[in-house]
């Protein structure tokens, strides 16, 4: 019961130091500039495995394999950025994301679950998923851009 | 066709050629543009023919036939005020060429399509997909070459709605058939006018060359081979 009792205030604890940090942080110009980072990054390792595809560079299932590893996590990265107080932050961001959430969140989650695809078969150095999966993977970036971001 | 009328040539086939195209392609640009994905590839190919095609009908404008000229018809101002006059009262104004307000749009597609060409070069889709150009500037200037682009649409989706507009009011109110012409070359003119028109044609051999040189600085541009 003590040790049952124990554990309640110390995830109470954890959880509200979390929330603190977590409101400690929430200035709305930073948010956007985390969520823009996550996106960049994810630029940054999707490209590679685009060029390599294209045959514009030798495939190499190694770094397939860390690149689409880290875009599955950067993939659940940006989402908590959109927080309705980053609404009057200067972003390429359309109000839509917020007047219209579901369907962003729903657009979120395609990515996530299609760069899990990607990063399954990356790292089960099968290029045949890989190329499967990155078409998803793009079209899923494109699908929100269209909706959701400023031109 | 009416007593008193007759069929002069004005347009060469280079002319028409490049017209009709031209539309094929502007219309795929759209198309392929709004589709993005896999059809990027072809949509960048397009704009490369799209930008031979504007290169070699500015040489065939200081080089080509008479009608095909910018010297025959840009027209100045008070020209272009006088013929919307007569458009709007629907007065008779046969002109064998292009007419003064219609040489203005010759003039702005061009500008606008080499405009698009131009911006598409730079651009970039934050994704995987970016222009031939767009590794020689930072991604701020690409970013907003790629704002430009997309707005510019706008503006040539305006430019095309006018162009027909204005070629589809000739056609109703003032009973002259712009687009037939534009296929055979040959434009119904009333005969004493059609006596007043001197057309010197240009060797299409000569516009094969033009075309050969366009192709080839677009070659140039995208690929940079030096």
């Amino acid at each position: 019961m003590r040790t049952k009792l124990m554990v309640a205030a110390i995830s109470a604890v954890a959880l509200g130091g979390v929330a603190l940090e977590a409101l400690a942080q929430a200035k709305p110009d930073v948010l956007v500039k985390q969520r823009q980072a996550a996106m960049t990054l994810q630029g940054k390792y999707l490209g590679p495995i685009g060029g390599m595809l294209k045959g514009n560079a030798p495939y190499n299932a190694d770094v397939v394999a860390v690149n689409a590893t880290y875009l599955e996590n950067l993939a659940r990265m940006p989402w908590d950025g959109f927080d309705p107080s980053t609404k009057g932050e200067k972003s390429k961001a359309k109000p839509e994301v917020f007047s219209d959430w579901a369907k962003f969140k729903a657009a979120a989650d395609t990515l996530e679950a299609e760069t899990a695809k990607l990063g399954a078969a990356a790292r089960a150095k099968n290029e045949a998923g890989v190329r499967a999966a990155f078409g998803g993977v793009a079209k899923a970036c494109g699908a929100c851009h269209d909706g959701f971001r400023e031109k | 066709m009416g007593a008193g009328e007759t069929y002069v040539k004005v347009w060469d086939a280079p002319v028409r050629l490049f017209h009709w195209l031209l539309v094929l392609l502007v219309a795929f640009m759209f198309v392929s543009g709004n589709l993005k994905g896999d059809w990027m590839e072809w949509h960048m190919r397009s704009g490369y023919a799209i930008l031979a095609l504007v290169l070699f009908r500015i040489l065939w404008g200081f080089a080509g036939s008479t009608y095909a000229r910018f010297s025959s018809f840009v027209a100045g101002p008070s020209a272009g005020i006088a013929f919307m006059r007569k458009l709007l009262a629907r007065a008779p104004a046969p002109v064998a060429g292009h007419n003064p307000v219609g040489g203005w749009m010759v003039l702005a597609l061009l500008l606008a399509l080499l405009f698009q060409v131009g911006t598409g070069l730079f651009a970039n889709d934050d994704i995987l997909i970016e222009g031939p150009l767009a590794a020689l500037v930072n991604k701020a200037t690409s970013d907003k070459l790629t704002s430009l682009h997309y707005w510019n649409v706008n503006v040539l989706l305006a430019l095309v709605a006018a162009h027909v507009l204005a070629v589809l009011y000739h056609a109703v109110f003032m009973k002259e058939n712009l687009i037939g012409a534009m296929f055979t070359g040959l434009k119904r003119m009333p005969s004493d006018a059609a006596g007043g028109v001197v057309a010197r044609f240009t060797s299409p051999w000569l516009a094969l060359v033009l075309l050969a040189v366009a192709a080839f600085a677009v070659y140039l541009i995208v690929k940079r081979p030096f």
